[in-house]
């Protein structure tokens, strides 16, 4: 990665701390801006963000509390940068508390600074006791401080790999869940790698994984425990209600806003911000199996739909499941941590010879007379449907002076979305200011003749400028 | 420290040099384009619906056909009138002004499956096939390829089990006003027997279904499969040539009686807010997309829902209450792919397998109790212990008056058979989702005789 996408990307949770041993599959990967730093350093402040919109006329900003890092320093960001970590390694953090009341660090069955008063710094010591994914968080005066944005991720990787298997992201994995990982790149249905698996050759980095960290932003109930009273605590009681209760308003082209939550993120950002990221929607091959550690930071609940693979829930809430459901669609409740385990196996109602799934030899096509040049061919991977435009190029944004906006469908673009579709209506709908990312496929490993890329495949790409809108 | 005065800016970011993924994903092109790596279709069920029942086409062969939308104003319990989106099915013309939900589609595993769709009314739309997993085009998600227009879907139902099909168009705003039907993978040869006299009739009941039963007896007419290749073997269906097809039963279990339960939701405010199909319908910027784009505001985000619905037939009563359904509601056979006696509430005879496919069509959550053991086969259309991909977990039993929960669009798929009678209700509790409150209790009917 540039040195430039480095500072671009090194905002808050798109942003990945290394403490403790290196993680060198981790520092050469292009999906994450990965810092490795010998202790932790957070200032505990607050930042007005400029939330996602389409129209400059609408005044889409919110306040926030957030966990911002020192050394190095990140950009700020709601949510706090992710911290990678080894399990049983020690780390050092140092919390300064910039606020008007008492806040702390959490992490729940690890570590808990209690309260830190204002103004005040003090420096803690832990031990990553167990592999898994971990939200941390301010518990004081809860839910209202972590609500308020101070929460992050924590990631623990497991230091080994029990003797005869693979790797999978946890220190005791149930056996299915240790079969499934044993499985990846060695059964006959999972062709391709191990999750451990990298190939620089394809620019393929080991142990993939993704964070897809939920809330939900309230403008003007955050404002008001922002203005109320110094070193006093907001009502935590009355926050939760209001956050989830206040009266409907009808906000038709009006602009009022009542106090329930207006926006949705995914690890801070929303619709075109969060799905067309490569830092978040994960950007890989058939055979390429990933894992995107699925986080709740805020009082509502979600219902994540992926599309093109189902995809086995292997934790939840640091239980490794003992029976672990493979589907398309999983609740996500206030504060629930859990995994998805991709398989990233060729859409599997593509047409093939046997009928079942498996990525096995492709039906071949008739010859459509709709399409220029269409003769009979294997319809995986599918070429015509790869080397379309839509909408076609030369497609204008706006009469004679618009710029091109004409996309290929290659990679092959897949959406995930919360299906309780009214997250999806912020700014006013349509997804693209919504609770939305996505699965790209860029290839497959298993073609004939070897590895298959698809055009267009993002190395790093992403919003370069800041500007009145959009996200 | 104060909102005045922050610490920090966190500046808005820019769509500059991504405009094309940006105006996409609010206001997806519209298009009628060719279907790309056609497949001949083979989907048997088209040509059986045409020749039993009354009045029913097969304009195109093994075609089947969807209008959207069309909208429907349906009687609520209190005499207040909602506006729904629904689909029709051009070959079934008692579905013309559109029907809610839209006609079950049944499918049967490993065949190529077309679905040819206009749009018209306030286009565009699109149908997404959920669970199911083709290409992007065929996926029917607007900003990762196309609106439409008229286009032919094409996918192979390469998993039995329980799917829904909807248009991904402002998906807040047209599934919840009604535009989804279900969808049925069935094995590869559901619709092979064509003589309403003998065994198995593609029209009838009993139909069988996938699962792995290896620790649950009481289901007799099981049959199991290859512990390693599944469905199929390594030859299976269609085989690789040399190698001998497997039972195509494998890993199925019959059943006699068969019951649909869509659960589902509205709020009469945004029913009455958002008529219109075209609300929230944006202009992308004429001057700098993403920064002068120009569309409503919307309620969209205030979710209250106050009207209550299994498969399209309402629980009568307020928020808050706790209300049965009507007892005795079967899905005819022209909106069920030709199949008679598919029921909602459940009513059987002792001995009986009951199949029970469950969907949470509701924005908010549900809550489901039965009043008798049931064994969950099947999440998401893809059924527990099947190997290879799902040799991973297995079929578990959920004693009665164990409360399974649900979200936005899960699906899961229970067998029962009780050996005596029952005369009980099913509770669905609706809760919503931003606090977990009670909203309302369905109570849906199981009578076993």
């Amino acid at each position: 990665m540039e040195r430039r996408d480095f500072l671009k990307y090194s905002a808050g949770s798109l942003a990945a701390l290394v403490v403790g041993s290196e993680m060198p599959w981790l520092m050469e990967s292009n999906a994450y801006a990965a810092f490795q730093t010998p202790t932790l350093n957070f200032t505990i402040t607050d930042a007005m963000k400029e939330m996602v919109t389409h129209n400059p006329f609408n005044d889409a900003r919110c306040y926030f509390w957030i966990y911002k890092s020192n050394t190095p320093n990140l950009l700020p960001e709601c949510p706090g940068p992710t911290i990678f970590t080894t399990e049983g390694d020690i780390v050092t953090i140092t919390l300064t508390n910039n606020l008007d009341e008492p806040h702390s660090l959490y992490i729940p069955g690890i570590f808990s600074s209690g309260p830190i008063a204002p103004l005040a710094t003090k420096t803690f010591r832990f031990r990553a006791l167990r592999a898994g994914t971990y939200l941390y968080y301010d518990n004081l005066n809860a839910p209202v401080n972590r609500v308020m944005g101070l929460h992050g991720c924590m990631i623990v990787m497991p230091r080994a790999t029990h003797p005869g298997h693979k790797f999978t992201p946890y220190a005791a994995p149930s056996p299915a869940v240790q079969k499934l990982f044993d499985d990846f790149g060695t059964s006959a249905h999972f062709p391709g790698l191990s999750w451990e698996q990298g190939d620089p050759a394809t620019d393929t980095p080991a142990f993939r994984q993704y964070v897809w960290l939920c809330h939900q932003a309230s403008p003007i109930l955050f404002a008001e425990v922002g203005n109320f009273t110094a070193g006093l605590d907001y009502p935590a009681a009355q926050f939760a209600n209001l956050f989830n209760n206040d009266p409907y308003v009808d906000t038709f082209n009006t602009g009022i806003m009542n106090r329930k939550p207006h926006f949705f993120t995914i690890s801070g950002q929303s619709g075109h911000f969060a799905h067309n990221n490569p830092f978040l929607c994960p950007n890989n091959r058939v055979g390429e199996p990933v894992i995107i550690r699925v986080l709740n930071a805020g009082l509502q609940a979600h219902s994540m739909h992926i599309h093109a693979n189902h995809v086995f829930t292997t934790s939840i809430n640091g239980v490794v499941q003992e029976n672990p459901l493979w589907v398309d669609t999983m609740t996500l409740y206030p504060l629930d941590v859990w995994d998805w385990t991709v398989p990233y196996i060729r859409p599997p109602d593509i047409p093939n010879i046997r009928g079942i799934g498996k990525a096995d030899t492709p039906l071949t096509s008739i010859t459509n007379p709709g399409i220029p040049g269409s003769v009979p061919h294997p319809v995986w991977p599918p070429t015509e449907e790869l080397n379309t435009f839509l909408p076609p190029v030369g497609t204008l944004s706006g009469g004679l002076t618009g710029i091109d906006i004409s996309c290929q469908l290659s990679p092959m673009c897949y959406p995930m979305h919360d299906h309780s579709e009214h997250s999806q209506g912020a700014q006013g709908g349509n997804y693209n200011c919504g609770l939305i990312s996505g699965i790209n496929f860029t290839g497959d490993r298993n073609t004939a003749g070897g590895v298959t890329t698809f055009p267009n495949v993002p190395t790093v790409h992403g919003p370069d400028g800041t500007g009145p809108a959009a996200g | 420290m104060s909102v005045a005065s922050p610490a920090h800016i966190i500046p808005r970011r820019s769509v500059v040099g991504e405009e094309g993924e940006w105006c996409k994903m609010f206001d997806p092109p519209t298009a009628s384009p060719a279907t790309c790596e056609l497949v001949a279709p083979t989907n048997p069920v088209p040509a059986f619906v045409a020749a039993t029942v009354p009045g029913a086409t097969n304009t195109i062969p093994f075609t089947i056909r969807r209008g959207l939308m069309k909208t429907t104003r349906i009687d609520m319990w209190d005499g207040n009138r909602v506006d729904f989106f629904t689909f029709d099915d051009p070959d079934i013309a008692s579905t013309n002004g559109g029907v809610w939900p839209a006609p079950t589609i049944r499918m049967v595993r490993g065949s190529i499956f077309h679905c040819q769709v206009a749009a018209g009314g306030p286009p565009p739309h699109t149908i997404h096939w959920h669970g199911q997993e083709p290409t992007p085009m065929n996926d029917g998600v607007g900003h990762c390829s196309m609106e439409i227009g008229s286009y032919t879907y094409q996918l192979q139902p390469n998993f039995i089990g329980s799917y829904f099909y909807h248009c991904h168009r402002n998906t807040m705003q047209h599934f919840e006003f009604g535009l989804y039907g279900f969808t049925i993978v069935e094995p590869p040869d559901a619709y092979a027997q064509q003589n309403p006299a003998l065994p198995n009739y593609a029209g009838g009941y009993p139909r069988r279904t996938a699962a792995n039963l290896i620790n649950f007896p009481q289901f007799p007419g099981y049959v199991p499969g290859d512990p390693v290749h599944g469905v199929a073997g390594p030859g299976g269906l269609n085989g690789l040539p040399g190698q001998p097809a497997l039972d195509p039963h494998a890993y199925t279990v019959p059943y006699d009686v068969e019951a649909l339960w869509v659960l589902d939701d509205r709020d009469s405010v945004w029913a009455a807010n958002m008529k219109n199909a075209r609300a929230t319908f944006p202009a992308h910027g004429l001057v700098q997309p993403g920064v002068d784009d120009q569309f409503f505001k919307g309620d969209f985000h205030d979710f209250n829902p106050d009207y209550f619905f299994v498969t399209g037939v309402p629980f009568p009563g307020p928020v808050g209450s706790t209300v049965p359904c009507a007892s005795n509601v079967v899905v005819p056979a022209e909106l069920n792919s030709g199949v008679v006696g598919m029921q909602v509430p459940v009513n059987a005879l002792r001995n009986q397998t009951i199949l029970i496919r469950v969907l949470c069509a509701a924005y908010v959550f549900i809550r489901v109790t039965f009043p008798v053991d049931v064994v969950v086969i099947a999440y998401d259309g893809r059924a527990l212990g099947v190997p290879p991909f799902n040799q991973y977990n297995h079929a578990f039993l959920v004693p009665a008056g164990t409360p399974m929960d649900l979200s936005t669009a899960r699906r899961f798929d229970v067998l029962m058979r009780s050996s005596s009678t029952v005369s009980s209700f099913a509770s669905v509790q609706f809760r919503h989702n931003r606090n977990n409150a009670l909203l309302f209790t369905g109570q849906i009917p199981i009578n076993i005789a």
